[in-house]
C-alpha cells in the first residue's frame, strides 16, 4: 500500500521522459496545459509548423511540416530524384515566404553522385520554380561527414531560411544516431531540416514526417479564358505518401504546385494521363486462382506486356 | 668531379674549392665526398629563411647560402643589435648550422665583413676602416674582374678606395664602382624580402611550448585583440589572415584562412582558425611545441562599423558570414558556391557560380540587367554536360521525339512543348554552331524532361539529341 504511489511516482517520473524524448507533450502537463492551449488557440503550436494548404494533409501532418525539427522527404530510385527535389524545393519556397525575415537564404548541400547522375541545382529554374536565385546557397563536400557538419553547422547558425540536405540511398555512416543528431540540433536552433534522401529505403530516423515523392503527369496549363490547352504542360504535379506520421494509415495523395502563387493544390489524376502499365489490362473480373492444382495459373501482372497482350 | 663545398677540417687540411676529387683524395684518403644537392640545399636555406622570420619579416635570399636580414626598428625588442647577432648565431649553432654574420647599415659591408671579416656589429664611422683591409672579392665582383684587379696589384679595398675613380670606371665598368660605393653605404642597396610584407602582425613568445590546438586557438584570440587596436586606428578589418607557428626545433607551419567580411573581432578571427586547424591538423605536426605565434594579416579592407539594433537583421548577416567563413575555411573556399544570373541565353553560360566567401561582401554579385527576354520554362536540375540521346523516330523536320532512350532505358513521350529555338553565341561559338531546339517533354510516367535537338533534319551531318536537364 505505501509502495504503490511511490511506484506510480516513477512510472509518471518514466512517462514524462520517455515524452520528453519522443518531443511528444508531456501527460503529467498535458492536462494541465490543455486549456491553456485552448485558450491560446495553439498559436505556439502553429508558429512552428508549416501548412501546406491542403486540409487533408495538414490534417495528418497535425498543422504542417515542422518549422523546428527535421523531415524527411525520399525518392524510391534515382529517376524520381527530380520530383522529390521538387517537392523539397517547394516546401522551401514555402518556408522562406513565411520566414520572419524575407532576405534568409536557402543552403542546398549536394550528393556528388546524385550531381553526378540527376544534374545539379539550375538557378533559372529555380527562378521558374519561385525562389531566388541570389537567395540559394549550393554546397557541394566531397564526403557525407562533411555533409553532416556541414548541415550541422548551417542549422545551429540560423542563418538559413531552411537547409536541404541531400543523401543517396542508405549510408552506412548515416543512420539513426546522425540523423537523431541533426534533429535535436534543428530542435535547439528552432530551424527547419529537410532531409532529402535518393533512391533510398525507408528507414528509421528522427524525422517526425517521411514523404515518399514520385512524379505525376503535369497539370495542362490554363489559358487567359479558363479554358484548359490541350497537350500542354503545365505546373508539375507530385504523387505524394506520407509514409510516416503519428498517424499509423499512410496517406497518399496527388499535389500540383503553383510556382507564381507559391502554393499547393490537391489534384485529380486525369485518367487519360495515367501510365498505361497502371492501366487494368483486363476489364472483366478474374478467374479466381484454383487452389488445389498443380497447374495453378501464374500470377497476372507484371510478367506480361500489356502492350502488346491487350 | 670537383670540390664544390669544404668543411673547417677539410680546409685545415689546405683543401680548396674546385679542386679535383681525386687530387683531394691524394692529399687526404679518408676524405668524405658527398654528392651536392643544390635543391636540399635550397630546402635548408629556405627553412633557415622561415626561421628567421621571428627577428624581422624581411628576409630576403642571398645566391645559395646566404640570407640578408633587415633588421631595422627590430633589433630593440633582442636587446639590441650585439644581442640580437648573438642570439641568431647562437641559436643557429645549437641547431648544427655553422653560421656567420655581420651588422651594419649597409648590405654590401655586412656581406663582406661575415664572409671574409670577423663578423660582428660595425658601426657607421669605421665602416672604411673595417673594409679597407678586406681581399677585392669581398666586393662581391665576377671573377675576371678580381682576377683583373689581383693582376694590377689592387689586392684589398683600400687600395680600390683610394685610387681615382675615373679610370677605374673606364676599365672596369660602373658595375665595380657601385658595388664600391654599396659596401662603403654611399649607394642604396634594396633587399628584396622573399615574402610579401603582412600590412599588420602581432606575435606572442613563449616560455613554455604548446601543443594542444585549444591552447593555441586561446592564443590566437589573445594575438588578435591584441591586433584589434591597431586595426581600429587604421578603419580597417582583416580579409585574409595568416598564423604563423614557429616549433622549437626550427620549423616554421603557416596556416592561411580568409574572411567573407573584413573582421576585427578577435572571436570570430579564432573561429577561422578552429576550422582551419581542424582541416589542416594532419599537416601540424605539433612535435615538442610550437613556441612563438604570430597572427599577419596579409589583406585588409575598410570596415565599416555598424550599430547594432534591436530587430537582429544584422546579427543574421553576421551569422551568414560566420557560416560561410567557418565552412570556407575548414572545406575549401569552392565548396559553398552562390549563383549569379549572366546575360546569355545559353543555358549553361547564363549562370555563373562563384565562392560564397569572395560575393557575399560585394553583396549583389554582377549587376543584373533590367532587360529580360521572354524565354520558355527552365529545368529545375540541368546536367553540366548534355548527355546524348537516341532518338528513332522523331515528327519531321522540327517535331518532338516520339520515343528516346537515355541511359538504357527507352522513354515514351505523351505530351511536348516546344521547340524553343536557341542559336549559339556567333561571338564565342563561330558561325558554324548549329542551333539548338529545345523541347519540354514528360513520358508516360510522369518524368518531365528538357531535351534539344542539335542541327535540323535533312541537313548534313544528321541531327543529335541531347538530354540537357530535368523538370521537377
Amino acid at each position: 500500500m505505501v509502495q504503490a504511489p511511490m511506484a506510480r511516482e516513477r512510472l509518471f517520473a518514466l512517462r514524462e521522459e520517455i515524452a520528453r524524448l519522443e518531443g511528444k507533450p508531456v501527460p503529467a502537463m498535458a492536462a494541465a496545459r490543455h486549456e491553456a492551449l485552448a485558450e491560446r488557440g495553439g498559436k505556439d503550436k502553429e508558429k512552428h509548423r508549416l501548412p501546406l494548404g491542403v486540409t487533408v494533409l495538414d490534417e495528418a501532418l497535425e498543422g504542417g511540416v515542422p518549422l523546428d525539427g527535421l523531415s524527411e522527404i525520399r525518392s524510391s530510385c534515382l529517376r524520381d530524384a527530380t520530383a522529390s527535389a521538387g517537392f523539397a524545393l517547394a516546401l522551401c519556397a514555402l518556408m522562406q515566404k513565411q520566414a520572419a525575415d524575407d532576405a534568409a537564404p536557402i543552403l542546398w548541400i549536394a550528393d556528388r553522385v546524385t550531381t553526378m547522375e540527376a544534374g545539379v541545382p539550375y538557378p533559372l529554374g529555380l527562378e521558374d520554380y519561385g525562389l531566388d536565385p541570389e537567395r540559394f546557397l549550393h554546397a557541394a563536400p566531397r564526403k557525407l561527414d562533411e555533409a553532416l557538419w556541414l548541415a550541422e553547422t548551417a542549422v545551429e547558425s540560423g542563418a538559413f531560411a531552411v537547409t536541404l540536405l541531400e543523401v543517396k540511398g542508405n549510408p552506412a555512416h548515416f543512420g539513426l544516431t546522425e540523423s537523431r543528431r541533426l534533429g535535436l540540433r534543428a530542435r535547439a536552433a528552432g530551424r527547419p531540416l529537410l532531409l532529402l534522401r535518393q533512391s533510398g529505403e525507408e528507414e528509421a530516423s528522427s524525422a517526425a514526417f517521411r514523404f515518399l515523392v514520385e512524379p505525376a503527369p503535369a497539370a495542362i496549363r490554363l489559358l487567359p479564358d479558363r479554358s484548359m490547352l490541350g497537350g500542354s504542360i503545365g505546373n508539375p504535379v507530385f504523387r505524394l505518401t506520407l509514409e510516416k506520421s503519428r498517424n499509423p494509415a499512410p496517406l497518399s495523395l496527388i499535389l500540383e504546385w503553383n510556382p507564381h502563387d507559391r502554393q499547393f493544390f490537391p489534384a485529380r489524376e486525369p485518367e487519360y494521363a495515367r501510365p498505361p502499365l497502371k492501366r487494368a489490362a483486363h476489364p472483366g473480373p478474374r478467374l479466381s486462382a484454383s487452389l488445389n492444382r498443380p497447374d495453378r495459373p501464374q500470377e497476372m501482372g507484371p510478367v506480361l506486356a500489356f502492350d502488346q497482350a491487350s | 668531379m670537383r670540390l664544390t663545398a669544404l668543411d673547417e677540417a677539410a680546409e685545415a687540411i689546405g683543401l680548396k674549392k674546385n679542386q679535383a676529387v681525386a687530387e683531394a683524395r691524394a692529399i687526404c684518403p679518408k676524405l668524405d665526398v658527398v654528392e651536392e644537392d643544390p635543391a636540399a640545399d635550397r630546402r635548408l636555406l629556405d627553412g633557415i629563411a622561415d626561421w628567421c622570420d621571428r627577428y624581422t619579416p624581411l628576409v630576403a635570399l642571398d645566391g645559395r647560402d646566404g640570407l640578408f636580414l633587415d633588421i631595422t626598428g627590430c633589433a630593440h625588442l633582442f636587446g639590441g643589435e650585439k644581442a640580437l647577432l648573438q642570439d641568431i648565431l647562437s641559436r643557429l649553432f645549437q641547431m648544427g648550422i655553422d653560421a656567420r654574420g655581420a651588422i651594419s647599415s649597409a648590405p654590401g659591408l655586412s656581406w663582406a665583413i661575415s664572409r671574409f671579416g670577423n663578423g660582428g656589429v660595425i658601426a657607421d664611422e669605421e665602416m672604411e676602416l673595417v673594409l679597407s683591409p678586406l681581399p677585392v672579392a669581398a666586393l662581391r665582383l665576377e671573377e675576371e674582374t678580381v682576377a683583373a684587379l689581383q693582376k694590377l696589384g689592387l689586392k684589398q679595398v683600400g687600395d680600390l678606395i683610394h685610387a681615382p675613380r675615373a679610370p677605374l670606371a673606364r676599365r672596369f665598368g660602373a658595375h665595380l664602382l657601385l658595388r664600391l660605393d654599396q659596401a662603403l653605404g654611399l649607394d642604396e642597396e634594396p633587399v628584396s624580402p622573399r615574402r610579401p610584407v603582412a600590412s599588420l602582425s602581432a606575435e606572442r613568445r613563449l616560455a613554455e611550448p604548446v601543443q594542444a590546438d585549444e591552447d593555441i586557438l586561446h592564443l590566437t584570440g589573445q594575438i588578435a585583440l591584441s591586433l584589434k587596436t591597431s586595426l581600429e586606428e587604421r578603419g580597417t578589418g582583416g580579409r585574409a589572415f595568416e598564423l604563423v607557428l614557429f616549433r622549437i626545433d626550427g620549423r616554421v607551419f603557416r596556416v592561411a584562412a580568409g574572411a567573407s567580411q573584413p573582421l576585427r573581432d578577435p572571436r570570430r578571427i579564432a573561429a577561422l582558425f578552429s576550422e582551419r586547424l581542424q582541416a589542416v591538423h594532419d599537416d601540424l605536426e605539433a612535435g615538442y611545441g610550437f613556441e612563438i605565434l604570430r597572427l599577419n594579416v596579409t589583406r585588409h579592407e575598410a570596415f565599416d562599423a555598424a550599430q547594432e539594433d534591436f530587430d537582429g537583421a544584422r546579427q543574421k548577416n553576421v551569422s551568414l558570414a560566420n557560416f560561410v567563413d567557418r565552412v570556407s575555411a575548414r572545406l575549401g573556399e569552392d565548396c559553398l558556391q552562390s549563383f549569379h544570373l549572366r546575360e546569355s541565353h545559353v543555358p549553361e553560360r547564363a549562370v555563373t557560380a562563384a565562392p560564397a566567401i569572395r560575393t557575399l561582401s560585394s553583396g549583389k554579385g554582377p549587376e543584373k540587367s533590367g532587360v529580360s527576354w521572354s524565354r520558355g520554362d527552365r529545368p529545375l536540375r540541368l546536367f553540366p554536360r548534355p548527355e546524348a540521346v537516341e532518338v528513332s523516330l522523331a515528327e519531321v523536320p522540327e517535331g518532338p521525339p516520339e520515343s528516346f532512350c537515355w541511359r538504357r532505358m527507352l522513354h515514351r513521350v505523351s505530351r511536348s512543348e516546344g521547340p524553343e529555338r536557341l542559336t549559339m553565341e556567333w561571338w564565342i561559338d563561330g558561325t558554324d554552331a548549329r542551333a539548338r531546339d529545345y523541347f519540354r517533354i514528360e513520358d508516360d510516367t510522369g518524368h518531365r524532361f528538357w531535351l534539344y535537338r542539335e542541327g535540323l533534319y535533312g541537313q548534313l551531318p544528321p541531327p543529335r539529341w541531347f538530354m540537357h536537364g530535368v523538370f521537377a
